[in-house]
């Protein structure tokens, strides 16, 4: 047994040995040698419909500009996968890469080996420590995400009430950073206002469901419920339809308009707040292209992304622009 | 009897190198198929990212020889990973005191699963599906589900990330273990009286073996092993968070079963278990470069576990129709 | 009343709960939650009893969530092609079946261990499920949630249907030649075989049962809400298990009730609601549910002492 261990350790030396040596990963610009230019597109989880709206932009982008466009992300919650993939495309050598981030610090760990193997790395939709990337591909600042959620709900409430939030999971990077802008912009603007709850639905939309329910039940004067995930959303909406309290419970939250069309048309959710998903992912690939080219330097001040024009760079973050407000008004122009 | 033990044996030794050709096949095609494979980067990519795994793999080689299952291992990961950071950060004290204590935490963790089994004949499937729930939501409650933390020191960082001696340093601290655990199970009495617990339970007590004593240790070693998996997790992302791990238990099951031990005991072998690791650690890397998506990886671990069981168990009916064909009836005439 | 000490023992526990509740948070009390929370939880009813028998004739099946969001998959894009519901719900027990008798084939026909093929199962179903459908929800038609009925007909139904098929599990397991065979695989399945039963075939029925509730579940899960979300198995098979465990049946094979299971489901549903309830927060959701699962076992453990003691 012990001989089969150390044949099967020689074995991998050997093989590794006397392998072919790495195509050098270039992040220059032209690739002489026929192997096309290549960027790769992580999202936070594959199988989310946020995402995918992402990739369709991205794809856009890549078959505008000609190159091979890699889309993959962890399917399960593991938060180490990302740091695996992104080492994966370092030895498969891409050229850029564009990374949403589940965990901040975690994944900078892997962004930043890449950085110094020649591969010029963007964040987009959740960012990284500013050192392990260029670029920040911001569809909103997580202040102006947490703000907008907050002055919106208070809007609806006539700045006073009580209002739970419904948030994916406990964990998520991002959604704390959204959860604390909440709380900063209550605290500041709004003291008749409390947050009675927050409770994850554990990215399941029917969990959302089950938890709007007994938030109602639990909090009789509750007056709004806020989603800081696409999931909660419409599975709020669901519980309050019926508990028979549409329009007593406003609902609102981020979240994908295709999903929330019916319920927004039906008065039981107010506003779902998003972005151009699309145009993110567009926007995301355009820079990585343009940083590992070379025409997007750190210092810029504007970027013209292809197609969708010039715009407007904060220090190291490219502002996609700030959220937006889907309502019973505009939600049909949108198909995503 | 010898004879018995001979084709015991032959099976046995079969099953594995079977694997062995198969992780080679693996290998082969990768190394054809795509691209930056086989090289020496990557090879390390594949072990440093199968480390942690790996030695949750080889810790649940034992419990499963003598016939357990423990279910609770990653979340016990998880629970050990943020353990880690809290004795580090909050509760001040160097690394080495922390991560000693961490050790202690697991060997504890292992310890509560070891007298549950023991003392109250608990089947350990049950014992460790209640732990994986109690560890997890430990984890989750003591860092309020959002608290992570980060920015160790960097001596403490060159574990995960850095190379010793050219070899990223968590390998050599696997290997160790690997060496430690194969002499174990192998070549001590106490290890080989796993396998005898597991064959029958029972008959190794009559024998004189204290059964609960030896059950109690792989359950107590299981639960150091994770707590060292912890360290090098962190290490390697540079982060702890209380959903570290998740999903890991299953994945070193799927490794320990691949490589040839039987799920109820009795009989497999520590290089089993490591040419299973290896097996699935290739493939999900392989896949990456030959640019398939994730879920692939999925599909394939699932079919090729199926496929190593079923061919295992048609293998022994063929050898012991073969067995039963060689026998030769006694004669009448041969009677003496 | 001491044959089912471990089951009343779980009944009493929900009864103290429910009391705390009562107390410090009457507002739990009110119609209309209360029917949705039973409402939600009937479709896990019919996986943990489906689960109780697959454990009870000593197997296990982890593949149950795999399997439950590919037929509410199928049952969603089936009802979007505007099949009625009275043919939706018959794929969908049949998609569920096919599985199980896959799942079987493999524990019972080659005699594979049932933990190791169901999850290979659950990874490769779950996966290829992805792949296939990268996650997009399914939009349902207007008028396919609750069946067609209003709301709260459509409630009635549901739980009506799980209290339905719960009692008659229990029924046929305690009354009918084929119930009982699955204890006595259970307990010993070579007593069994000897007993001219023959184990392979009640086990491979087991897992065809199994996949045909998960499938049945699956169907009145999609009823409640006009869009499938395809994550919806997502830890259905721990659930399943966990209220399998509290409810009392062994794990060992040969021993449980169902209406145990039914207590222990309850049991374990009313822990988010309770902290909901008592305003206290959600991390400790997931601790709570781990602590009572040992509690039981550690309950059956000592049971266990005093019998082999006394």
């Amino acid at each position: 047994m012990k001989r089969i261990f150390a044949f099967l350790v020689l074995c991998a030396l050997a093989l590794a040995g006397c392998s072919k040596p790495a195509d050098t990963t270039p992040a220059s610009g032209d690739n002489g040698g026929g192997k096309k230019f290549t960027i790769a597109l992580l999202p936070k989880s594959k199988g989310n419909a946020y995402f995918l709206s992402c990739k369709k932009g991205a794809d856009r982008a890549a078959s505008e500009l000609g190159i091979d466009l890699i889309f993959d992300g962890p399917t399960d919650p593991d938060p180490a996968k990302q740091n695996e993939i992104v080492e994966n495309w370092i030895t498969l050598g891409v050229d850029a890469i564009a990374a949403a981030c589940e965990n901040k610090e975690g994944i900078s760990t892997a962004l930043r080996k890449a950085q110094a193997k020649g591969i010029k790395v963007i964040t987009y939709d959740a960012d990284a420590l500013p050192d392990a990337r260029e670029f920040f591909v911001n569809q909103a600042t997580s202040q102006g995400i947490g703000y907008a959620l907050m002055d919106e709900a208070a809007r609806l409430c006539n700045n006073e009430g009580q209002f739970a939030i419904i948030t994916g999971s406990l964990t998520a990077g991002n959604q704390i950073e959204w959860r604390k802008y909440i709380q900063e912009r209550l605290t500041d603007k709004y003291p008749n206002m409390k947050l009675v709850d927050t409770r994850s639905c554990d990215d399941r939309k029917d969990k959302a469901q089950d938890e709007t329910t007994q938030l109602l039940s639990a909090y009789p004067d509750l007056k709004i419920i806020v989603s800081t995930t696409s999931l909660g959303v419409p599975g709020a909406a669901e519980a309050i339809k019926q508990a028979g309290k549409a329009g007593q419970v406003k609902n609102i939250g981020l979240g994908l308009p295709n999903e929330n069309k019916r319920y927004v048309h039906d008065g039981v959710t107010d506003s779902v707040i998003l972005w151009k998903t699309e145009n993110l992912g567009y926007l995301a690939v355009e820079a990585a292209y343009a940083a590992a080219k070379g025409t997007l330097k750190p210092g810029d001040k504007t970027f013209v992304a292809g197609s969708l024009g010039e715009f407007d760079i904060n220090g190291d973050n490219i502002m996609l622009g700030k959220p937006f407000i889907f309502n019973k008004d505009n939600i049909d122009e949108f198909d995503f | 009897m010898s004879t018995e033990k001979n084709r015991f044996k032959n099976t046995l030794l079969r099953h594995e190198t079977i694997l062995l050709l198969v992780l080679v096949a693996e290998w082969i095609y990768f190394n054809m198929v795509g691209r930056n494979f086989g090289t020496l980067d990557n090879t390390y990519d594949i072990l440093r990212h199968s480390s942690e795994i790996g030695l949750l793999a080889l810790a649940m080689t034992p419990v499963i020889l003598t016939g357990g299952i423990d279910l609770s291992v990653g979340s016990l990961l998880g629970l050990c990973a943020i353990l880690f950071g809290k004795f580090w950060r909050d509760a001040g004290m160097p690394i080495p005191l922390a991560a000693a204590c961490t050790l202690g935490i697991g060997a504890a963790a292992g310890g509560l699963n070891a007298s549950l089994i023991t003392w109250l004949r608990l089947p350990p499937l049950i014992v460790t599906l209640g732990t994986f729930s109690l560890f997890r939501g430990l984890a989750e409650a003591i860092t309020q589900g959002s608290d992570t933390f980060t920015n160790f020191p960097a001596s403490f960082l060159v574990l995960g990330q850095e190379r010793m001696f050219g070899v990223p340093t968590q390998v050599w601290l696997f290997f160790v273990v690997a060496i430690g655990i194969a002499l174990l199970v192998h070549r001590t009495t106490f290890g080989r009286s796993f396998r005898a617990i597991g064959f029958e339970p029972e008959g190794a007590r009559y024998a004189g073996l204290p059964v609960n004593r030896r059950v109690a240790m792989v359950y107590i070693l299981a639960g150091i092993i994770s707590a060292l998996a912890a360290i090098i997790y962190t290490s390697r992302l540079g982060q702890a968070k209380a959903d570290a791990g998740t999903g890991y238990e299953l994945f070193a099951i799927t490794a320990v079963v691949l490589g040839g031990t039987s799920i109820f005991g009795g009989t497999g072998s520590v290089a089993g278990t490591l040419l299973g690791v290896a097996a699935i650690a290739v493939l999900n890397n392989g896949l990456v470069h030959a640019m398939e998506p994730r879920e692939v990886a999925g599909m394939l671990t699932g079919a090729l576990l199926l496929v190593a069981l079923a061919s295992s168990v048609i293998t022994k009916k063929i050898s012991s129709r073969q067995h039963r064909r060689q026998t030769k009836p006694i004669q009448p005439t041969q009677r003496t | 009343m001491k044959r089912h000490f471990r089951e009343l023992s779980v009944a009493a526990t929900l009864g103290l709960v429910l009391l705390t509740l009562a107390v410090f948070a009457p507002g739990f009390y009110q119609t209309q939650p209360l029917l949705s929370l039973l409402t939600r939880e009937a479709p896990t009813l019919l996986v943990a009893c489906g689960m109780a028998l697959v454990i009870i004739s000593r197997q296990i099946d982890i593949s149950v969530g795999s399997q439950f969001s590919i037929c509410s998959v199928c049952a969603g894009l089936l009802a979007g092609m505007h099949w009625s519901p009275a043919l939706v719900v018959p794929a969908s027990i049949v998609i569920g079946a096919a599985m199980g008798a896959f799942n079987g084939l493999l524990i019972a026909g080659l005699g594979l261990p049932s933990i190791v093929v169901t999850l290979a199962t659950m990874v490769a179903w779950r996966e290829g499920l992805r792949w296939l459908r990268q996650g997009i929800w399914v939009d349902l038609p207007d008028g396919v949630q609750w069946f067609g009925f209003s709301q709260s007909n459509g409630q009635f139904v549901i739980i009506g249907l799980a209290l339905l098929l719960l009692v008659l599990l229990a029924f046929a397991v305690k009354h009918l030649a084929a119930g009982r065979f699955i204890y006595a695989v259970g307990s010993d399945a070579e007593a069994a075989r000897l007993a001219g039963i023959r184990p392979q075939l009640v086990t491979f029925s087991v897992f065809v049962l199994m996949g045909a509730l998960t499938g049945l579940a699956a169907t009145m899960n999609v009823a409640q809400s006009p869009q499938v979300d395809p994550n919806s198995g997502d830890g259905l098979e721990l659930r399943a298990i966990a209220a399998v465990v509290v409810g009392g049946v062994a794990i060992s094979g040969g021993r449980g009730k169902l209406w145990g299971v039914f207590v222990g489901l309850l049991l374990l549903a009313c822990v988010s609601p309770a902290l909901t309830h008592l305003h206290i927060a959600a991390f400790w959701e997931k601790a709570i549910q781990g602590a009572i699962i040992l509690l039981a076992v550690i309950a059956d453990g000592l049971r266990n002492r005093k019998l082999v003691h006394a």
